[in-house]
């Protein structure tokens, strides 16, 4: 017998193919990768990376020698509710059940550097996470926890020097040495002014923090990890995992520099920087990025002539997508998950977070957390995933998908470099615009049923599934942190804290460690609003200039019945109104993602409809002002962080208020159920969950007015 | 022309119109109502009358709407003035909204209440062009809260594009006049391109009146710098700003397009950082190169200033160069002058307006297709139809 080869198998393949062909089996990816039906050993022949060992330059394999074959990943639940009392219930519960680290999440208003009693933040307080104040917040959120033998994830990017300040203080208050403090903190500002937008300072500034913190923990926190290189936005706001990985990749080598410039030595602090990735359904893409990013990351330190190999190691945590979630037919997500999970774990992460199945609704509840937590339990513990050391390895697509990975990124890479870096091509918003285009694409696939998501736009449960979700109150949480925070007004030494502000102010002039004052003024309790206000004196509050793009969904939005009878829909309306169909998109309250936002502004734009947008961070009064002044005949609220309770009741009374009750609101997000019935009652005319087909909706706008 | 219309035109009584006639006033008011018909001999008389301007046919033609209020739409009307004058945003915006309808009752309305108009002479009209990403929007955003610190009420009117294949639009701007949209001294107010017939930017004057009615003083109007709607907003303000961007060295911007030879005053903006330096030799080309521009409105030369949205910088200057060139165009009359030249203008455009308006209307009359097909057949050559057609409109 002669030896077979590739002909034989295409032979064979169009055989069973009969009138198709085989071309037919190629798929494209979303970020144009062309993959192939077959991959054989020719594939891996040529590769633009170096698969290697584990635990050795270029990493490819993993940052350790042993991997899981030792110790599995870290499982790190993030999380925040509300008040310091409640997390560090929740926090306890969870290292009782499995958990190895904490993972804080903060509320808007801390993240944006407002204290809790702040106007503007009104309906933020409490919500997505925990309001902290001042250091006593820090001291009940991690009470009974010794922080000198438990490692601490915190998500703080905007008012990372107060916040970082008081965790520190509170540290120093148990009595754990500063230099045993262990954890991360995010710390990365750059994907803020990309897709995030909880910035408060303009970049310049922003990137002096950076470098602050850099210095201050690679001398005094060796085993902190002082910065958390974030892609996991970049791919909840619509990226794909090419973008992901490039644009992630190319902020760090900006941070690199900063810190460099600062004097410090890369081998002094590269090897505490950490990567944070998404997981999303893409299975074997997902895994191949992660390889691609370790591969990448080491080639591009390597430039910097570090001495440790350890400084070219890619270390990351890994949260399974947020976005993937749906509200429809909503424990399938408890499989998505999972299957995000093996990817993750697959692709060789250090820690991983996996989401709760009720997240597209409202907060995990004691039940869905255990089974988020159970399913990585599952996967380290029964399924033997771990006994092997980068199992996939070798493997003729994943090494070809990988060497493709590289190839793309790169790409985009050097676009940036192009234009001078990381801060300048956000200046000019090219990775912002590439991102939403990116997303708007997505949505015109999914809308026009080309790519499927189970139970929301193919098989469509029939019954309706009632599921238990945790509600809020955030205006009980919003009087007690006030109470508490007027309270330690009352019991400080004011004079103390002045001075501590003062010097704040002066060394955000002039060229000192930001983050050393900063501990001093918040063991002197000084609050996370004085401290960023100290700041902002010298800085000034960074406001976003946003363009929304056009045309993208439009022409990805393939023809069908529906879009066609929204013609004759806008048409109508036009004859009877004299004019489109006006609707204002608004975000109010501190919640940054303007993902959604922003893909209801162009797709409705992209269908007919005149669109206004609102700047990011409105408030219900400025939100009707703009609704009057432009005489939109209806206000869509997109939110996410539960600030609706609050903030929807308040632009209604605020509509009334100027006798423009005519201007009907609508609600898109992240909206629990039990919600909606309320927001009916106020007066909101309709409410549209994640996941509602965009084409339908606007018929159904249409019919309301 | 109708025979009221003549009457409040020559501002002739009714009473001394019916004597001329020879009839009772009774009798002239009934054919004014259009409840009689006049015999023969009284539509000849009228027509001589009036010098031929109320002929016959403007007794059998109906109007296609009625164009008289009654009592109460009346009254409502004035209401709605009041409370643009006392400064209701809401009344504001629907007014703004009833001058960009595409509906002909909604026409109606805007006109009547344009008509209760005072109008003055104290606002300043502001355009400002300059290509995208040039900086307007930020421009105005800090310029526009300087002014308001000085005590004026700053409104903004923006153009933004609608969409060649959906018709519909993003209006975005007060994304990037974020201190400015919440200001009670300022009104923002975007438009789309398309709507009304004739695109919406021709009816941005009315607007400029709206919001002058309502107590603004200096008012924005903001174009894309691309295209023919400069000269359309060229048209409707006092002064014209066109903005352009730091690039030394480059070929001079803009001129080659015609835009410069608009400019009242040229700002080269976002002068900050590692740009000021290229700001500044843009400013000096220009400066040399403006002795060689057709100066349109003002004899002395164009100012060319540097100007930072960023580092506040600049906005001084800005404002002294436009108190300065509306004091001088005031002193010798041609603010005033130039003003109602704008407005008779506007008056030319909106009967083109209408008389297009009208063209379409009649090309699906029946009379109209057969005169096509006679056309295409050469049965007809097109002067005749033409003649045949004018004279069909004329008649009307």
């Amino acid at each position: 017998m002669s030896k077979i080869n590739i002909k034989d198998w295409i032979n064979s393949a169009e055989k069973e193919l009969k009138e198709k062909k085989l071309e037919e089996l190629f798929w494209e990816t979303p970020e144009g990768i062309k993959v192939k039906p077959l991959y054989t050993e020719d594939d891996i022949k040529q590769l633009n990376h170096e698969i290697g060992l584990p635990g050795l330059p270029p990493y490819t394999r993993g940052p350790r020698a042993t991997m899981y074959a030792n110790r599995p990943w870290t499982i790190r639940q993030y999380a925040g509710f509300s008040t310091a009392e409640e997390s560090n219930k929740f926090y306890k519960e969870g290292l009782k059940n499995g958990v190895m680290g904490l993972s804080v999440a903060f509320d808007l208003a801390t993240h944006r550097g407002y204290d809790s009693d702040h106007q503007r933040v009104v309906a933020d307080v409490g919500n997505a996470g925990v309001a902290i104040d001042s250091v006593e917040d820090m001291n009940k959120l991690f009470d009974g926890i010794p922080l000198e033998k438990m490692s601490v994830s915190m998500t703080m990017n905007g008012a990372v020097i107060p916040v970082l300040a008081c965790f520190i203080a509170s540290g120093l208050n148990q009595g754990c040495p500063i230099e045993k403090l262990t954890g991360t903190i995010q710390n990365d500002i750059l994907k803020e002014f990309m897709v995030r937008n909880t910035f408060i300072f303009p970049p310049e500034p922003s990137m002096r923090i950076v470098a602050d913190i850099i210095e201050f923990t690679s001398k005094k926190m060796p085993k902190f990890n002082s910065i958390s290189i974030s892609g996991y936005h970049m791919q909840e706001a619509g990226a794909n995992q090419v973008q992901e990985l490039a644009y992630t990749l190319a902020d760090g080598k900006e941070y690199l520099e900063a810190a460099l410039k600062r004097g410090l030595d890369i081998d002094d602090f590269a090897p505490r920087l950490s990567f944070f990735w998404s997981i999303g359904m893409n299975f074997f893409m997902e895994i191949a990025k992660m390889r691609a990013a370790r591969f990448m990351w080491s080639e591009i330190v390597k430039k910097f002539n570090p001495k440790n190999s350890r400084s070219l190691a890619l270390r990351t945590h890994c949260q399974t997508s947020g976005v993937s979630l749906m509200e429809q037919d909503a424990y399938n997500n408890i499989v998505r998950t999972t299957v995000e999970a093996m990817a993750a774990v697959l692709g060789g992460t250090q820690s991983l977070h996996t989401n709760s199945f009720d997240e597209a609704l409202a907060l995990p509840t004691n039940f869905s957390a255990r089974i988020a937590r159970n399913t990585q339990l599952i996967l380290s513990e029964e399924t033997g995933i771990t006994n092997v050391i980068d199992p996939l390895a070798g493997s003729y697509y994943l090494e070809s998908l990988t060497s493709s990975m590289v190839v793309e990124a790169n790409k985009l890479i050097s676009e940036i470099d192009d234009v001078g870096g990381m801060v300048k091509a956000i200046e000019m918003g090219i990775p912002k615009m590439r991102i939403e285009e990116s997303s708007a694409k997505r949505q015109a696939k999914v809308d026009s049923e080309e790519q499927i998501i189970v139970g929301v736009n193919k098989y469509k449960p029939t019954e309706k599934q009632d599921i238990n979700i945790l509600s809020i109150d955030n205006d009980k949480v919003r009087k007690k942190q006030i109470s508490a925070l007027n309270e330690l007004k009352k019991s400080r030494d004011n004079k103390i804290v002045d001075k501590y502000i003062n010097k704040v102010e002066e060394v955000a002039k002039g060229n000192g460690n930001l983050l050393e004052i900063c501990i001093e003024a918040a063991k002197n309790f000084c609050t996370v609003g004085e401290m960023t206000g100290a700041m902002e004196k010298v800085f000034g509050r960074h406001t976003l200039s946003s363009k929304t793009i056009s045309g993208v969904y439009g022409k990805n939005v393939k023809s069908n019945e529906k879009i066609s009878s929204i013609n004759t829909h806008i048409q109508n309306f036009i004859d009877r109104k004299g004019r489109r169909p006006r609707m204002l998109v608004v975000k109010m309250g501190q919640d940054g993602h303007d993902r959604g936002a922003k893909l209801i502004a162009t797709a409705f734009a992209d269908l007919g409809f005149d669109i206004d947008v609102g700047p990011l961070f409105q408030t219900p009064d400025e939100a009707a002002k703009q609704a009057i002044e432009n005489d939109v005949h209806i206000i869509g609220v997109s939110t996410l962080a539960a600030g609706h309770k609050t903030l929807v009741p308040l632009l209604i009374k605020a509509l009334k208020n100027n006798d423009a009750d005519g201007i009907k609101v609508i609600c898109g997000g992240v909206i629990p159920p039990q919600d909606y019935s309320d927001l009916y009652k106020l007066g909101v005319s309709k409410v549209f969950g994640p996941g509602t087909n965009i084409p339908e909706a606007a018929i159904e706008i249409m019919d309301i007015l | 022309m109708k025979l009221q219309d003549y009457l409040r035109f020559r501002r002739i009584k009714n009473k001394t119109f019916a004597k001329l006639l020879n009839i009772s006033p009774v009798s002239l008011s009934r054919y004014i109502s259009g409840e009689r018909f006049p015999e023969k001999e009284i539509l000849i008389k009228i027509h001589n009358l009036t010098e031929g301007l109320v002929s016959p046919n403007d007794f059998c033609l109906q109007d296609e709407k009625n164009y008289d209020f009654n009592e109460n739409q009346e009254i409502e009307l004035k209401k709605f003035h009041q409370h643009i004058l006392s400064g209701s945003r809401k009344h504001l915006g629907k007014a703004i909204t009833l001058i960009e309808s595409s509906r002909e009752k909604d026409q109606i309305i805007s006109e009547k209440l344009l008509e209760l108009f005072k109008g003055n002479d104290k606002s300043i009209r502001i355009g400002i062009t300059g290509v995208p990403g040039v900086g307007k929007s930020t421009f105005i955003e800090s310029f526009g809260m300087k002014l308001i610190r000085k005590g004026f009420k700053v409104a903004v009117l923006a153009v933004d594009p609608s969409s060649r294949f959906s018709g519909g639009s993003i209006l975005g701007d007060k994304t990037r006049m974020e201190k400015l949209s919440v200001n009670k001294n300022a009104f923002i107010r975007p438009s789309p391109s398309s709507g009304h017939l004739g695109g919406v930017a021709k009816r941005t004057s009315e607007s400029i009146l709206c919001l002058e009615e309502a107590g603004f003083n200096i008012i924005f109007v903001e174009t894309m710098g691309v295209g023919q709607a400069e000269t359309e907003v060229y048209d409707m303000v006092d002064i014209f700003l066109v903005l352009l961007l730091p690039a030394g060295g480059d070929e001079l911007q803009g001129i080659k397009k015609g835009i410069i030879e608009m400019a009242d005053l040229i700002i080269v903006n976002k002068a900050d950082g590692e740009l000021k330096k290229s700001a500044e030799i843009t400013q000096r080309e220009y400066k040399n190169a403006i002795h060689i521009i057709d100066k349109s409105r003002i004899s002395q030369d164009i100012g060319v200033v540097i100007c930072s949205s960023l580092n506040q910088c600049g906005f001084d200057n800005v404002w002294k160069y436009i108190l300065k060139f509306i004091d001088i165009r005031k002193k010798n009359n041609d603010f005033i002058n130039e003003r109602n030249s704008q407005k008779i203008n506007r008056m030319w455009g909106l009967v083109d307006l209408k008389v297009k308006g009208f063209v379409k209307n009649i090309s699906s009359r029946k009379f109209v297709e057969e005169l096509l097909k006679d056309v295409k057949k050469n049965n007809l050559s097109v002067y005749r139809a033409v003649k045949m057609i004018s004279n069909y409109i004329i008649k009307k």
